[in-house]
């Protein structure tokens, strides 16, 4: 039976390890929040002020300012620790020791991932929060605890997805060493097909359709939906069972690569 | 020339190193075309609801785009991977191995790491710019093509200067990161054209944060009639963020404690 002592104690220590630099913490998340609101809401301003309308695909300009408050945290939250986690584990040798240590690889590093997404999830909640104190406004959307609800475990699963996604191509370390590119690429990826960067609603029909068949508007488009409370159950339903679909894909795939990768392992590092 | 000569041994180190990981320096290739084309594909889905962003057509923001873009393959080459590492060093009090060598101390750490795998990056971001500046309908004056290039390499150093402004917060943090985070969030700043911003926000970035200067002032002195207005901010902010970054470089340094934490 799975011990929960261990990964409690990582899961804490890593906590505080990103706590430790307060200012720079606060100053960091603020100033980010900031400026991404900034420039989009600009962006979409002139966007809309060329149309000379106060409504576009589903959006008026308060909306896509609440969606671009959203969409880069969430993102945050889904992408935990940064690019190369275990990546540098396996190129700078370092890797020996969880194969050493009575502790499953997998699980540490999906803990200390979500301690990261923890509190990228607390900055969402406080975002939210303020939201609801300062600025909120039914017409932009109506605040619903079971739509919020959903919304948080649907964060948790595609950030799971997202940490399996990562995971193959970070497992592919194990043949080319330096690979932290390949993090980004996926990151680009998510980032603009999962509509982090302009609401899907914007692309073309076609687009749409293409997109249905890969993971990136079940990471990032379908939790922001269901916060909006833009959906149905049916749709709920089958966006949920694709989450799950392609999370387990991808740690099926990844499980492969740790197997076959670890027999590839020199274990010297750089 | 010394300086020059120290440079060229910093380029054949980068490219000896550069190849050690060579399929990371394909996959980087791979990475930075895949940021240009979504580049593109952005605002060619923002083109799809409007006919005119900011005053620019689809034809002159294509010629912005390759702008930006070139920057960031430049900046990515040459300076993005000092940035990386200088708040480590701080951080780890490994900065001591920069101060005490016989050149400038600035010089060797915002030049020292030249990124070999980016380079192909740069050559490809060239090429775009070539292919925009030729796509475009209207006939361009050679003099003005030659100074948008050259306003886009100041373009560039304003990029890392701003960028080491947020940096050099660690003196004072200590911190492995500095505000480098939120430098990320607001560099996005350089690629929307500047008349989308207004009021004090379009005052904030063009004269202290002067992400719209970079590459929209360059992109509008090649499009648009000639403006003094425009060359004098390009050439005046360029001057005083060098200072500005000097100045705070010597206050950071009496405050290096060579300690790491």
């Amino acid at each position: 039976m799975l011990s929960l002592k261990w990964p409690i104690q990582v899961y804490l220590m890593e906590l505080r390890k990103i706590i430790t630099y307060r200012a720079d913490f606060w100053v960091n998340f603020f100033g980010q929040t900031f400026f991404s609101i900034v420039i989009s809401y600009f962006l979409w301003d002139a966007v809309f002020s060329a149309n000379n309308t106060d409504q576009m695909n589903g959006f008026t300009l308060e909306k896509l300012v609440l969606y671009y408050l959203i969409a880069p945290i969430m993102f945050r939250i889904q992408q935990g620790e940064t690019i190369g986690a275990i990546s540098r584990e396996i190129y700078e040798g370092s890797l020996n020791k969880f194969l050493i240590y009575p502790i499953n690889f997998y699980i540490y590093k999906i803990t200390t991932f979500f301690s990261h997404s923890t509190f990228y999830f607390f900055q969402l909640c406080l975002m939210v929060f303020g939201f609801q104190l300062f600025f909120y406004d039914p017409e932009i959307y109506q605040f619903n605890l079971l739509d919020f609800f959903l919304f948080t475990i649907l964060i948790g699963i595609s950030s799971l997805c997202y940490f399996a996604m990562n995971s193959v191509t970070e497992f592919i370390a194990f043949w080319a060493d330096n690979i932290w590119s390949l993090g980004v690429i996926t990151r680009f990826l998510t980032r603009f097909f999962g509509g982090v960067l302009i609401p899907l609603t914007f692309f073309p029909e076609w687009a749409m359709t293409v997109l249905k068949f890969t993971p990136f508007p079940y990471i990032v488009n379908f939790p922001i939906q269901v916060f909006f409370g833009n959906y149905e159950i049916e749709m709920f339903i089958k966006s949920l069972m694709a989450l799950i679909a392609w999370t387990v894909i991808f740690f099926f795939i990844s499980r492969i690569l740790w197997k076959k990768g670890l027999y590839s392992y020199s274990g010297v590092g750089i | 020339m010394r300086y020059l000569k120290l440079y060229g041994y910093f380029l054949r180190f980068s490219f000896s190193r550069a190849m050690e990981f060579r399929v990371d320096f394909y996959f980087r290739i791979l990475m930075d075309s895949m940021y240009y084309i979504f580049q593109f594909l952005f605002f060619r889905v923002i083109y799809l609801h409007t006919d005119l962003l900011a005053g620019w057509n689809k034809e002159q923001i294509t010629i912005f785009i390759s702008g930006y873009i070139f920057i960031d393959a430049l900046n990515m080459t040459v300076f993005a991977n000092n940035c990386w590492w200088f708040p480590i060093y701080v951080n780890r009090g490994d900065l001591d191995y920069y101060l005490t060598k016989p050149v400038s101390s600035l010089f060797f750490l915002s030049l020292r790491e030249f990124a070999a795998n980016s380079f192909l990056n740069l050559v490809i971001a060239s090429a775009i710019v070539v292919w925009a500046i030729n796509g475009y309908s209207e006939e361009l004056a050679t003099w003005k093509i030659v100074l948008f290039v050259v306003f886009l390499l100041l373009g560039t150093i304003q990029y890392f200067l701003v960028h080491f402004l947020f940096l050099l917060s660690v003196f004072w943090t200590q911190s492995p990161r500095g505000f480098g985070d939120v430098y990320y969030a607001v560099a996005h700043t350089m690629e929307r054209p500047d008349r989308i911003f207004k009021g004090a926000i379009r005052i904030l970035f063009t004269y202290i944060l002067p992400f719209s200067i970079m590459a929209s002032f360059p992109a509008r002195f090649l499009l648009e009639s000639f403006s003094w207005e425009v060359v004098i901010t390009i050439l005046g902010m360029t001057g005083i963020l060098f200072f500005i970054v000097l100045t705070l470089w010597n206050k950071g340094l009496r405050n290096y404690s060579s300690a790491s934490s």
